[in-house]
C-alpha cells in the first residue's frame, strides 16, 4: 500500500479554492514523502481530502499536520488531521461481502439517514459510499453497502420498504451490478467475460 | 465505484418506466425421453421436466428480486415434438400433450413450447402425427403451444403444408369455438424457425442447441416509448436520427439487464447460458406497445404512409443497442407486431386504419409476422393459406424469420370485437379482402423453390 513504511492517514477540511491539493501535496513533498491514495469531495462550498503519504523517516502525526496546515496559511485556513496508518495487514478481516447500492426518495424530514444507517449498522453492513440531496422538498439517498453474503436480499429489501413506507419513501435495494450492466462497457463488475463459463459471482 | 448519475438513470428506467425481463425461457432437450411405449415415454416425460425446471421459477424470482428487476414470464421449451412421436399415433400425441400440460403445471411455469413440426421440405411420419393432432393438443391442453416451419431459405415454401395448415387452423378453431377459437392463439406457422427462440409460441429447442440452456427475452417497448417521451419532452429540434439513438441506447440497457439476470438464473440452474432474443414484444397494458411508439415517431394513424419506414427504423435501432450490448444475441431480435396483444394496434384496427395488406407489409422489415390477427371464421382454408404462402414468400426471399398466428373465429364477422384474454388481449376481427380467390394457387401444392440468392431486387 505505502511507498515508504511509515504510512499516516490526513484529513484536510477548507473552504473551496483552488490551489489546495497542490498546497497539501507540496507539504508532503517537502517531507520526501509520497502520496499513497487520495479521495476529495466538495459539498456545498467545503472541501475536503483524506489521502494516505507515506514517509522515508518516521514523524509525530502532528508535526505532519503543522506542515499541512502552514502550506494553507497564506490563503485560508486548513482543519487537518493526522493518524498513523495501519498496515493492511492489521486491519480486521473482513467477511465475504456483496456490494448492493440503497436508494431513497421521498419528501424529505428529520431522521430519514439516521433510520436507514441505523437498521445497516445493526446488521453490520459498511456504508463505502454515501450521497444525499435536497432537491425541493424531496430528499434523494443513494447508498452504496457492502452486505455480508449470509443476509436474506429479499427480506432486507422487505424490511427497508416497510421502513421507507413508514417514512414516506421508496426505498429499494439492489446488487451493483443491475447499475454496471446498463451504464458502463462491460457486463458487470464481476464477470471476467461473458465468454466464461457462465461464472457469476 | 458507481457515479451517482448512473445509479439515478438507471432507477429512472427500473421504476418509472418499468423494466423488466420479459420471459426467461428455459430450453430442455426431450429426446433421451423418447420409446415406443406411450407409458415409460411420458414418465420419463415428466420426470425430466420436473427434475430440471421446478426449480425455475423460485431462481428467477430470487435472481429478480437481487437486482430488482422482475422476471414476468418463466417458460419451456422442448425439442420438437415430431422427433419424440414417430411411430405413436395422435392419441399418443394428445397423451404426451397432456404430460406435458401436467408437468409444466407442476413447476408453476406460464407455458411451454416445442408441440413442433419442420416441414419445410416434407413431412416425415411423426410431423405428420404432430399436425394430425393439432386440433385435439391444442383443445385439450392449456399450456402446451405449437409451432410448424413449412419454409426455409434453403427448401423453399412447403405448399403442401401450406394447404395443410389453413384446413388444420379451421379444425382447430372449431375444437375451441367455446372460447372463440384460442386454441390457433398457441400455433405459430414459421418461414426459417430460429432454434433459440424463448418467445411463446413459437420456442423450440432446435437440432444444434445443448441438452440445456437459459434464453431471454428481454423487456418491451413501453421502456422505449417512455424513454423517446422524455427525450421528445426535452429536445424541441430533433431528427428522426435522434430518436434512433435514444431507441439504440435505451435497447442496449435493456438488453445488458437481459443478459445479466439470464447469466445469474443459468448459473443457478447449472446449464449454460444461450442467448437474448431483443425482441420488443409488447402485452395489452396501454403504453406496453409498438404501435405507441409508432405515433411518437409521428404517424398518426398506425397503417398510414409511413408506418413500415418507422418499423423498420424502430426494428433497426433495436437491434444495434443490443447487438453492442451482448455477444449472444439470437432468436427472432425484432419488434413484434401482434395485434390483438398491442392496444394501439388493435385499436388502429377497430378505427379502420390498419389492414391486413398494409400489416404484410411492415411484417417485411421487422419480426415475426402476422401475428395474432383474429379473422373471421368463414374465411376458406385457402384463403387462410395463401395468407400464410404470402409472409412465408416474405421471409424466404429476404432471409428473414416470418410467421403467421391467425385465428379464424367460429361464428365471428369482421368488425367483430373478441377478447382472448389476458397478455393474448382483444381486437376487432379483421377483414380478409378477396376470400376465396386464391383457391387454385393453393391446390396446387408442391413446392415453391428455394430463391436465388443473387441479384437481389
Amino acid at each position: 500500500m505505502s511507498g515508504f513504511k511509515n504510512a499516516y492517514v490526513l484529513n484536510v477540511m477548507s473552504s473551496d479554492h483552488p490551489g489546495i491539493v497542490a498546497a497539501v501535496t507540496g507539504a508532503v513533498e517537502s517531507l520526501g514523502g509520497n502520496l499513497d491514495a487520495c479521495s476529495q469531495t466538495v459539498l456545498g462550498g467545503y472541501f475536503t481530502l483524506i489521502i494516505i503519504v507515506s514517509l522515508p523517516e518516521p514523524l509525530e502525526p502532528e508535526r505532519l499536520a503543522d506542515r499541512v496546515r502552514e502550506a494553507g496559511a497564506p490563503n485560508s485556513e486548513f482543519q487537518v488531521m493526522v493518524r498513523r496508518a495501519r498496515h493492511e495487514s492489521e486491519l480486521p478481516k473482513q467477511e465475504s461481502c456483496e456490494r448492493f447500492v440503497i436508494t431513497a426518495f421521498g419528501r424529505d424530514r428529520p431522521g430519514v439517514v439516521r433510520s436507514f444507517s441505523q437498521y445497516l449498522a445493526a446488521k453490520d453492513i459498511n456504508i463505502v459510499d454515501l450521497y444525499g440531496d435536497l432537491r425541493g422538498d424531496d430528499f434523494v439517498l443513494i447508498g452504496q453497502v457492502e452486505v455480508p453474503v449470509h443476509w436474506d436480499v429479499r427480506m432486507m429489501q422487505d424490511d427497508l420498504e416497510q421502513m421507507g413506507s413508514e417514512l414516506g419513501f421508496t426505498v429499494k435495494l439492489q446488487h451493483e451490478n443491475i447499475f454496471v450492466a446498463t451504464n458502463q462497457l462491460r457486463l458487470s463488475a464481476t464477470f471476467p467475460s461473458p465468454f466464461g463459463r457462465g461464472e457469476v459471482s | 465505484m458507481l457515479r451517482t448519475d448512473e445509479i439515478l438513470s438507471t432507477i429512472h428506467m427500473l421504476h418509472a418506466e418499468h423494466l423488466d425481463v420479459r420471459s426467461v425461457t428455459l430450453a430442455l432437450s426431450l429426446e433421451d425421453c423418447a420409446g415406443s411405449n406411450i407409458d415409460h415415454f411420458c414418465r420419463k416425460v415428466r420426470h425430466k421436466i420436473v427434475s430440471r425446471a421446478s426449480r425455475l421459477v423460485e431462481v428467477c424470482d430470487r435472481v429478480g428480486a437481487k437486482y430488482g428487476i422482475p422476471v414476468i414470464n418463466k417458460r419451456l421449451a422442448i425439442s420438437p415434438a415430431a422427433s419424440l412421436l414417430a411411430g405413436h399415433g395422435v392419441a399418443g400425441a394428445v397423451r404426451f400433450a397432456q404430460t406435458l400440460d401436467a408437468a409444466v403445471d407442476e413447476c408453476g411455469v406460464d407455458f411451454l413450447g416445442g408441440f413442433t413440426a419442420l416441414v419445410q421440405k416434407g413431412i416425415t411420419a411423426g410431423d405428420d402425427v404432430v399436425i394430425r393432432a393439432l386440433p385435439e393438443v391444442l383443445a385439450a391442453t392449456q399450456r402446451v403451444c405449437a409451432s410448424v416451419n413449412v419454409a426455409s431459405r434453403r427448401a423453399g415454401i412447403n405448399m403442401d403444408a401450406v394447404g395443410e395448415m389453413g384446413r388444420v387452423l379451421l379444425q382447430i378453431a372449431e375444437a375451441t369455438a367455446d372460447a372463440r377459437g384460442f386454441g390457433c392463439a398457441k400455433l405459430v406457422v414459421f418461414a426459417n424457425i430460429p432454434e433459440d427462440n424463448p418467445f411463446m409460441a413459437g420456442a423450440y429447442v432446435g437440432s444444434g442447441e445443448p441438452e440445456a440452456a437459459v434464453n431471454i427475452g428481454v423487456s418491451g417497448p413501453g421502456v422505449v416509448s417512455s424513454a423517446l417521451k422524455r427525450r421528445l419532452a426535452e429536445g424541441d429540434s430533433l431528427t428522426l436520427g435522434d430518436l434512433a439513438e435514444e431507441i439504440k441506447i435505451t435497447s442496449f440497457r435493456v438488453t445488458r439487464v437481459g443478459e445479466l439476470i439470464g447469466r445469474e438464473v443459468a448459473k443457478e440452474l447449472g446449464v449454460p447460458f444461450g442467448i437474448v432474443d431483443l425482441s420488443l414484444a409488447p402485452t395489452p397494458t396501454v403504453g406496453d406497445s409498438v404501435g405507441e411508439i409508432l405515433k411518437m415517431l409521428g404517424i398518426e394513424r398506425i397503417g398510414a404512409p409511413g408506418s413500415t419506414a418507422a418499423v423498420a427504423m424502430l426494428n433497426d435501432a433495436v437491434k444495434k443497442g443490443g447487438m453492442f450490448a451482448s455477444s449472444s444475441v439470437g432468436g427472432l431480435s425484432g419488434a413484434f407486431i401482434p395485434v390483438s396483444e398491442d392496444a394501439a394496434l388493435a385499436d388502429a384496427v377497430g378505427r379502420g386504419h390498419l389492414v391486413l395488406e398494409k400489416l404484410e407489409a411492415m411484417t417485411s422489415v421487422c419480426s415475426v409476422g402476422l401475428d395474432m390477427i383474429a379473422v373471421p371464421g368463414d374465411t376458406p382454408a385457402e384463403t387462410l393459406s395463401a395468407i400464410i404462402a404470402d409472409e412465408m414468400a416474405i421471409g424466404v426471399i429476404n432471409d428473414k424469420t416470418t410467421a403467421v398466428r391467425l385465428v379464424p373465429v367460429p361464428g365471428a364477422k369482421a368488425g367483430e370485437v373478441v377478447d382472448f384474454g389476458g397478455l393474448f388481449g382483444a381486437m376487432p376481427v379483421m377483414e380478409v379482402r378477396n376470400a376465396g380467390a386464391s383457391r387454385e394457387f393453393v391446390r396446387f401444392g408442391g413446392r415453391i423453390p428455394a430463391p436465388i440468392q443473387s441479384l437481389k431486387n
